[in-house]
């Protein structure tokens, strides 16, 4: 006999932003089928409302009471909805920022907008994905829209190459997931994430090695969408090949997505397993991709790619906050030593909400300043360059103060956020950050983590230093201007500023009681 | 006639045989549509771990998932195989290790 659920109406307020964006990517694809104007950029502003009115319902949602919906398939708590405003926040930008790009190469299209509102609609999804098999489906939703956005370029041989890396890795990573999940579900007998978390005790007892072997490939599978060290190798690659608005949508919005999930799942895996295991590979991992992070960025001179690996060392600082979570309860103040110690100074709740307003004060500051720096460089980019292969050297910005001043400053604005430096998002970010995590009792990390950050200043300012003090290049071309990618850095620029002045209320919201759904 | 019934972990060792083949292929094979089937190799192992693991407690919701995972993976390979397209008519080859143009 089959019973059939009754969902009332307002548990699919969870998933409403998602259908929205959906919707706005239909009504894309149709009207690129069936209105033939020559000018696209209404396409663009038809993105850019579409997120803006998902993001407002995801913000509204941000105020619910947490709670599972869905029968337990989906949450609806603030973390996931904050995160789906950044999300929509984001695709807003890029969508503008790939306007005046795709129009400059002659490619805008309606299925590009099109494949961004539906990645960001898998974003918003997997963000609030309580099951592992809703979880895998819409990380796929996310990542098929984003292996053909960076493929989407048919000229020059760099999109193909970067669209076949990220997907073959892709791939792999979600296939190692799934059969982490498979394990899980053998050892537990459920793929929801809440009901895991009651049943893993009990499990532990009977199927340790199952357990453990599932922790583990759920645990390669998402450090290959974050790109933590040493599961990083795809990165550079990728994000210097795909389009620069697509690399602007992926450095944000896939990034801060995935790493939602992953707190989402681990603070369910954790249960019944030994605390030392989970501490000690967070702590690892975070130690080595903050680390690796700076040290690979600073010999680059190509810009795009410099900020790649500079994307990789920001997973760092978020997976510091990441470890902060999972310190051992066990753990006496002062009983540990080395870095991958921790002497805990608060208790775990306390810990815990701190760490929640770090990451997604992090999320939001890195999502404006990274869309920012990467417009920056799909502005200056020419569509002459694409068979050439200096396109992004540090020459080609010598002397933007002089030849687009404007530019230069959004530029030094965005380098400085990333360095960290005040009185930017960037360093409140950190600051929070770093802040939960020594609370936590992570004191050597979070010295590591600000030893590599200062150490990052080195390349972030070598931009600054190009742009203020060396001559322009007397054949430097004439920057191509479009009104679109103009909004955007002005956008994203003040926002970086601002958030780093006044955080106010921004930051009093995200550090609500009751962010995660069970933290 | 004599039905034996095979137990589960002769499926979940086929599973992890299957798994291991795919892993091993993706990190040695240089053919990029040999790579492609060892990754929908993986998926499979999974599809069959999860339904093993199903039929031995009986629950549908391990017989569930397969037919998520078997729709992902045919949009996946519209995708991929749309890429590894691309990527032969740019270059006629489709070597993994001569796909290999951006520099550090």
């Amino acid at each position: 006999m089959l019973t059939t659920p009754h969902f009332p109406l307002s548990e699919f307020m969870a998933v409403l932003p998602a259908a929205m964006l959906v919707a706005g990517a239909i009504v894309l694809m149709l009207s690129e089928v069936f209105l033939s104007a020559a000018n696209r950029t209404y396409m663009a502003v038809i993105g850019l409302l579409t997120s803006a009115v998902a993001g407002l319902f995801a913000l509204n949602n941000a105020f619910e009471p947490a709670r599972l919906v869905l029968q337990g398939f989906a949450v609806l708590d603030p973390f996931s909805s904050f995160m789906t405003v950044m999300v929509c926040l984001g695709t807003g930008l890029a969508c503008l920022l790939a306007s005046g790009f795709l129009k400059h190469r002659n490619a805008e299209r309606g299925e590009f907008y099109a494949l961004m509102l539906f990645a960001a609609a898998g974003m918003s999804l997997l963000a609030l994905s309580n099951e592992f098999i809703t979880l895998f489906v819409n990380l796929e939703v996310l990542s098929v829209a984003t292996y053909a956005l960076t493929a989407f370029l048919r000229r020059g041989p760099r999109p193909a190459e970067a669209g076949f890396k990220y997907f073959i890795l892709g791939a792999f990573a979600a296939a190692l997931l799934l059969y982490g999940a498979a394990l899980l579900y053998g050892a537990t007998g459920t793929t929801r994430l809440s009901d895991l978390a009651q049943a893993l005790p009990g499990a532990m007892a009977t199927k340790a090695g199952l357990v453990y072997a599932g922790f583990g490939l759920v645990l390669a599978g998402f450090a290959f969408k974050v790109a933590a060290v040493p599961f990083h190798m795809w990165t550079p690659d990728v994000y210097e090949g795909a389009p620069t608005p697509v690399t602007a949508l992926m450095s944000v919005g896939v990034k801060a997505a995935a790493f939602v999930a992953l707190v989402r799942t681990f603070l369910a895996l954790v249960h019944g397993l030994d605390p030392q295991v989970p501490f000690t590979l967070f702590a690892l991992l975070a130690l080595l991709t903050m680390v690796a992070g700076n040290l690979l960025a600073m010999p680059q001179r190509n810009v795009k790619r410099m900020l790649a690996y500079s994307s990789i060392a920001h997973a760092g600082y978020l997976l510091l906050g990441v470890t902060a979570l999972f310190v051992p309860p066990t753990a006496q103040p002062g009983d540990a030593g080395g870095v991958l110690g921790a002497t805990p100074l608060l208790g775990n709740a306390a810990v815990n909400a701190s760490v929640y307003k770090g990451i997604l004060f992090y999320l939001l500051g890195y999502t404006v300043t990274s869309i920012g720096a990467f417009g920056t460089l799909a502005a200056i980019e020419r569509r002459e360059d694409e068979t050439r292969g200096n396109t992004w050297d540090l020459e080609r910005l010598a002397g933007l103060a002089q030849r687009q001043p404007g530019w230069a400053a959004a530029m030094a604005a965005f380098m400085l956020s990333l360095a960290g430096v005040p009185p930017t998002v960037g360093f409140l970010g950190k600051l929070f950050v770093f802040s939960a995590a020594i609370d936590a009792g992570l004191i050597w990390l979070a010295v590591v983590g600000v030893l590599a950050s200062v150490a990052g200043t080195y390349y972030y300012l070598r931009v600054v230093v190009y742009m203020f003090m060396r001559p322009a290049p007397a054949d430097a071309p004439a920057p191509f201007r479009h009104w679109t990618i103009e909004v955007a850095l002005v956008t994203s620029a003040v926002a970086t500023v601002a958030l780093g002045i006044v955080p106010g209320p921004v930051s009093e919201w995200l550090s609500r009681a009751g962010m995660v759904f069970g933290g | 006639m004599n039905f034996t019934v095979v137990p589960t972990s002769n499926y979940l060792i086929l599973a992890a045989a299957l798994f291991c083949v795919g892993m091993l292929g993706v990190l040695v094979r240089r053919n990029a549509l040999v790579v492609f089937m060892c990754i929908e190799l993986m998926l499979n192992a999974a599809n069959l771990t999860f339904l093993a693991f199903a039929r031995e407690r009986g629950d549908m919701v391990g017989h569930l998932g397969p037919f998520f995972i078997i729709a992902v993976a045919a949009a996946e390979a519209a995708v991929g195989l749309a890429i590894v397209i691309s990527v032969f008519r740019n270059r006629g080859t489709v070597n993994i290790e001569e796909i290999q143009s951006m520099k550090h």
